[in-house]
């Protein structure tokens, strides 16, 4: 049983819910939970709350003044191994119950504390103002029932007629190895690790993949100990992967998550873990298969779960009929007692999905069909018994071949080796003994994983029959070692020194680095760093947009990097169009030079003229210097530039000069204006402007030589 | 101002956050990689004879591309490879 009340997580949703209920409310769910005397402030009533629900003996008084159907709600809840549920399925519990109001019986549950809305982490803001508005304003309310709470009520069965459903079987039981699911849901996520799973907004995979998954020669084929015809299996491992946490849900689409901590602690958690997840399951119906559009798990979900907990009703030993117990449920449901129909999927569940997760044992009856009844392990996932059944255990079940297949031996699989097999070695086959190939592609998946080649060798030898053959060895160390060749760090922390001695003494600190250069060092993670070691002299982060740390002179070609905001890009790009400049100055300091060299290499590296304009702006803040556009646009290229010989005339002013140009008989003999007071005149018409200019009184002086 | 005692013992360091590198195991593979004219355009520079820098964002386009020529880069991400 669960510890009362220890565990944070358990208490979360409780505490989220009783902050949401405004006072009057909380006083009410207080004054049924744990009866107060005084009347006690809020805070003080929530502590009280939260002390009483891991008090068992008040728990057990609560309980049992609860009406049958509220009780029996809580223990399909216990019996579920699920804590959440819509309101929806448990109105339909209460009503399969016997209750005539099946809201009522919910409503009882909110009000006595044992029951809370389920609530998002901090709750938005949200005030419940009274459990009847809440239930009532609330589209598609969810809930939760602490674990604490409801397996007090496992051992109490529920006063149902379950001798209707009995039927005398003499037959050998049948029991599954229950390892169907959990090497589907390790192969679902073997592909899906591959090619991730794309939906659409309705949250439907697309055609492709709803044939290639329906086709898969793995997943799609039908399970050995299935009694009857599981509906599109391949699609229904997907479902369950993805409700047992084993696939990542990222905006619609499904990649590879991790599995879940019960399938290294064996049969039994993995087993249950995936029974849990069943209730989570929409999409799929035993008898419609994967259909989102017509979705009608959730009803189903109630009435299987409902078809369990009945057969937890019987004795040990007692065989059930798979239909009457169907025809039990559907006569009583909501959903459809109205009109029940023949069949909605609770005996093909039985019969099909069930006994493939060694939940039930079945029996051939003598007159033809089957009987079920729950074995040793459903018995404890219903929480009928405190144990798990032991599993055999046979810890040699690998054959490794030279050919790099892998035959495992299904008697000897646990959820835990099957997973751990998936993530290097690629499933062939299933069947009693299963096939697998080692090839390069998963094998280096498995080492981006988190495996390396010791750990791969170290599963081969714990589990092999077998020395682990030469050439497996020989295989998975070349593609180990190829890894090794080229290393990706995608984020990682470069530690830059002043001096080679500085990053001498930073790594005999104990600085978590690996050498890059002579004064560079690199921490894959920036969380292994104890900073009381440095004294930071300056900070780049790469994700954000290039700083401003260049200055240009006067000259337009000088360039001089302010080092303590300048970066390792920076470096690199001015190394494709700049020459260093040693200066001897300041170390904070250092200068580039724009040159015809270093321009002319950067005009066959391929750096544009708007390149370079784009570079000025994001690192100095201004526009291409005149100069530099000079150097590149030049450069290597022969520009049309030509000497003439010209006397520079200058007037006094501006206004002279315009008379000048405007005057015909001198503006025929100036040959340019160079400016507002000079003219450029050819040498051979000099004289004849120079007597004009005189003519109008004008002092001509020519400049000496 | 003077550093004191506790600054003296720390030492100066220049801390580049979020780089995104490639190392290989030697200088002929980092020639080869630079080689590649979609890998090199996603390079922004050589560090060290082994070491190149990518653009930033592009490590995803760069393993995808390494991959793709043959390879099978070791991703190092928050201290597990």
């Amino acid at each position: 049983m669960t510890s009362a009340a220890s565990n944070d997580q358990f208490l979360e949703p409780i505490e989220r819910a009783l902050e949401a209920y405004d006072e009057p409310t909380l006083r009410q769910v207080a004054g049924k939970l744990y009866r107060p005397r005084n009347q006690w402030p809020a805070e003080e009533l929530r502590r009280r709350c939260i002390e009483t629900l891991s008090n068992a003996p008040v728990i057990d008084r609560r309980l049992k003044e609860l009406p049958i159907p509220s009780r029996g709600v809580l223990r399909l809840i216990a019996q579920s191994r699920q804590p959440y549920w819509p309101v929806g399925s448990l109105v339909e519990w209460a009503m399969t119950l016997g209750a005539g109001d099946g809201l009522e019986a919910i409503r009882t549950l909110l009000e006595s504390g044992v029951l809370y809305p389920q609530l998002r982490t901090g709750g938005n803001g949200l005030v419940i103002r009274g459990i009847e508005t809440w239930l009532t304003q609330t589209s598609d309310p969810q809930v939760y029932a602490p674990p604490f709470v409801t397996q007090r009520t496992l051992r109490e069965p529920l006063p149902l007629d379950v001798e209707s459903l009995r039927v005398e079987a003499s037959g050998p039981a049948i029991e599954a190895d229950g390892l169907e699911w959990p090497l589907r849901l390790a192969i679902v996520h073997q592909q899906v690790s591959a090619n991730p799973l794309r939906r659409t907004q309705t949250r439907e995979f697309f055609k492709r993949d709803l044939e290639r998954l329906r086709s898969d020669a793995l997943l799609g084929t039908q399970p050995g100990e299935s009694l009857v015809e599981i509906a599109d299996p391949g699609l229904l491992a997907v479902g369950l992967a993805n409700a047992v946490g084993a696939l990542d849900e990222q905006g619609g689409d499904l990649f590879a998550g991790i599995f879940p901590e019960a399938w290294d602690k064996g049969h039994a958690p993995a087993l249950a873990e995936i029974y849990a997840s069943l209730w989570k399951l929409r999409g799929w119906t035993p008898l419609g298969g994967w259909d989102m559009a017509a979705d009608a798990s959730r009803p189903l979900a109630s009435a299987t779960l409902f078809a369990l907990s009945l057969l937890s009703h019987l004795p040990d030993e007692a065989w059930a009929d798979p239909r009457k117990l169907e025809t039990w449920v559907l006569s009583r449901h909501p959903f459809w007692a109205s009109k029940p129909p023949a069949e909605a999927g609770i005996a093909a569940f039985l019969l099909g999905l069930a006994p493939t997760l060694r939940l039930v044992q079945t029996c051939k009856l003598p007159e033809g069909g089957y009987a079920v009844r729950l074995s040793p392990l459903g018995r404890w996932i219903l929480g009928m018994h405190d144990a798990p059944p032991a599993f055999a255990e046979f810890p040699k079940t690998l054959l490794v071949q030279p050919n790099l297949e892998i035959l495992a031996y299904r008697q000897g699989l646990s959820p835990g080796l099957i997973f751990r097999l998936s993530r290097f070695a690629l499933w062939k086959t299933l069947g009693a003994a299963c096939t697998l190939q080692l090839e390069p592609t998963i094998v280096y998946r498995g080492l981006e994983s988190g495996e390396s080649l010791e750990s791969l060798l170290q599963t081969l030898d714990r589990y092999g029959m077998k020395s682990t053959p030469t050439p497996v060895i020989e295989a998975l160390r070349t593609w180990s070692n190829k890894r090794e060749r080229i290393t990706v760090y995608p984020s990682a922390a470069l530690f830059e020194f002043a001096t080679p001695e500085d990053l001498a003494e930073a790594l005999s600190r104990g600085l978590p680095a690996q050498r890059l250069t002579d004064r560079v060092a690199v921490v894959a993670s920036e969380g292994k760093i104890d900073y009381k070691n440095f004294r930071l002299t300056g900070t780049r982060d790469y994700c954000l947009p290039p700083e401003r740390c260049v200055d240009v002179e006067e000259d337009g070609v000088t360039l001089n990097i302010d080092m303590a905001r300048s970066d390792l890009l920076l470096e690199t790009e001015l190394q494709r169009f700049a020459e260093p400049l040693d200066r001897g100055t300041s170390p904070a300091r250092k200068s580039y030079r724009l040159t015809p060299a270093s321009l002319r290499q950067a005009r066959q590296r391929g750096v544009t003229i708007d390149a370079l304009t784009e570079w000025f702006e994001q690192r100095a803040g201004l526009p291409l210097s005149p100069a530099a556009a000079l150097l590149l646009s030049t450069t290597g290229e022969s520009v049309p530039a030509e000497f003439h010989r010209r006397l520079v005339m200058h007037v006094g002013t501006a206004l002279q000069g315009d008379g000048l140009m405007q005057w015909p008989q001198t503006r025929a003999l100036i040959h340019q204006r160079l400016g507002p007071t000079a003219l450029a005149v050819l040498e051979a018409d000099a004289e004849k402007l120079g007597k004009l200019l005189a003519e109008l009184g004008w002092r001509i002086r020519f400049e000496a030589g | 101002m003077f550093p004191t005692t506790a600054d003296k013992a720390r030492i100066p360091v220049k801390l580049h956050r979020r780089v995104c590198l490639v190392q290989t195991e030697d200088a002929i593979l980092a020639e080869e990689l630079l080689a590649h004219r979609k890998l090199a355009s996603e390079i922004v520079g050589r560090l060290a004879d082994r070491i190149l820098l990518v653009r930033p964002g592009r490590v995803d386009s760069v393993v995808q591309e390494l991959k793709k020529m043959g390879h099978t880069p070791q991703v190092v991400t928050d201290g597990a490879t």
